[in-house]
């Protein structure tokens, strides 16, 4: 299990030679051990940013980014990140069974047959082993992402909107699962989700990132922009007892 | 699986295909027999009845087999040095440009103006297989280095997440993925090696197809020329399509 710091962390995009975005901006951020916490926000405005950073895939523009006071990049190379993607990222040439030896291979072990097996089952798969991704369902293929973000019993799970791309109907399902599977395990989450529904229904904690978009300075004209009365809906949906 | 109704259109398109190539040798037929053409045209009947003599099909036999081996060897030497620099240029990025511009520049030595120095160098038997190779070296040079960076952009931030080295993210990820382009440039690279071997033959090898093409040419063996060059096209096409079958089999397997 792990502790995750942030702190002060900025994350600047250059998008031209003269033109930047920033995605974050001094950030503070910490995260017990076994904490199951969902970054909730609309998209693009930096969820996405903070898990790059904590699985170490970006750098921070300013600040650090510590897990286990340690920078992400041993966490890294130890292997001890699973981490699952809005697409699912498998294999497509692998059977089920083949993507989830894959952790054990880029990590130069022997695949260890029974738990991928206890594996497969846990994430409701059993009888799918030798089916490849394109035989599956999109929800399937999501299960065995998470099943693969799990293969080698990680100290942090990220998970990148896992369901961002399933209807809502099998999206709930899966919440249903994830939060069966995640108690077996309670490893430290971190759940990057536009919904709300979800981020309440697993988490622990629901981090709410907003960043206001309109540029300075602002006018009537501003107020009457179909952006700002989303914003201002969805705050205030947070608001409601 | 395929639809129906676009399974019936691959069987009209090849029934299309098969009625132009039936028209095509039809007015060679014609323009063979009719003497349009000259005396350098003769008719297809003329062209296969070479095939039906004994000694005819034995010679035309035992060229196919040498220059075929030729190709085939420069295939082999090509495709693996365009591997091994592909696989080079991804592994040190700061090479990349540098293997580019020498990949063109060997790519841009005319094969007429470089026949003589290999015959020189390297010797007549082994020019025609040398000629084939440098076209397949720049082709597979080229698929290669796109197919090594044809990974799809989530499994390359997955593999990277996963504390992947450049080695494991190579075998498991990359190599695979290069598989369509290479197999595509190989596919192109079987006619441009068959086109080598032919052109490297004429500087003088022992024996090949293109030394038959070149001395029925000069004897005035009109039949057995045509024959020849029948031969040399035939062999292509069937490295293309073979190569071609394999492609599709493992864009299936990869979709």
């Amino acid at each position: 299990m792990s502790t995750i710091e942030l702190k002060g962390v900025s994350k600047e995009f250059r998008i031209s030679r003269d033109k930047r975005v920033m995605a974050l901006s001094a950030m503070d951020l910490s995260i017990r051990e076994g904490e199951f916490v969902a970054l909730l926000g609309p998209s693009g405005c930096g969820k996405s940013t903070i898990l790059h950073l904590v699985a170490g895939l970006d750098e921070p523009s300013t600040g650090a980014v510590f897990v286990d006071g340690l920078p992400p990049a041993q966490l890294q190379a130890k292997q001890q990140l699973g981490i699952a993607f809005q697409e699912h990222a498998l294999l497509p040439w692998r059977t089920v069974e083949g993507n989830l030896e894959l952790p054990f291979q880029i990590a130069g072990r022997e695949p260890d047959r029974k738990q991928i097996a206890d594996l497969i089952e846990l994430v409701g798969l059993k009888g799918f082993e030798t089916a490849r991704p394109s035989q599956l369902s999109g929800g399937m293929r999501q299960r065995v992402s998470i099943a693969r973000a799990l293969c080698l019993s990680p100290k942090l799970l990220l998970l990148d909107e896992p369901f961002g791309a399933l209807d809502a109907v099998t999206r709930r399902f899966m919440n249903l699962e994830l939060q069966r599977i995640w108690q077996e395990k309670q490893i430290t989450t971190i759940l990057v989700t536009h919904t709300v529904e979800e981020a309440i229904f697993l988490a622990d904690r629901v981090i709410r990132e907003l960043r206001v978009p309109f540029a300075r300075p602002r006018s009537v004209e501003t107020m009457r922009r179909e952006e700002f009365h989303h914003l201002v809906d969805d705050l205030t949906l947070c608001l409601e007892p | 699986m395929r639809e129906n109704g676009s399974r019936y259109g691959g069987l009209e398109r090849t029934l299309y295909q098969v009625c132009g190539f039936v028209l095509l040798l039809a007015l060679w037929q014609i323009a063979g027999k009719s003497g349009i053409g000259g005396k350098t045209l003769p008719a297809l009947t003329d062209v296969l009845r070479v095939y039906g003599v004994s000694w005819r099909r034995a010679l035309l036999l035992r060229a196919a087999v040498a220059t075929t081996t030729s190709a085939g060897l420069g295939l082999l030497l090509g495709a693996t040095l365009g591997c091994i620099t592909a696989i080079t240029a991804k592994r040190i990025p700061a090479l990349a440009p540098g293997l580019d511009r020498l990949a063109v520049v060997v790519n841009a030595l005319p094969a007429i103006a470089l026949g003589p120095v290999l015959i020189i160098t390297a010797g007549r038997q082994a020019t025609p297989a040398l000629l084939a190779a440098i076209p397949v070296f720049f082709l597979i040079y080229v698929a290669g280095s796109s197919g090594l960076s044809s990974a799809d952009g989530r499994l390359e931030q997955y593999f990277k997440a996963s504390g992947a080295s450049w080695w494991k993210r190579f075998v498991y990820l990359d190599s695979i993925s290069a598989l369509p382009a290479l197999l595509n440039g190989m596919k192109l690279a079987v006619t441009t090696a068959m086109i080598g071997a032919v052109v490297g033959e004429w500087f003088g090898a022992p024996t090949g197809l293109g030394i038959v093409i070149l001395n029925t040419m000069q004897n005035f063996q009109i039949p057995l020329m045509w024959a020849a060059v029948i031969v040399v096209a035939g062999i292509s096409l069937t490295g293309y399509g073979v190569l071609g079958i394999v492609e599709r089999a493992v864009q299936r397997r990869m979709a």
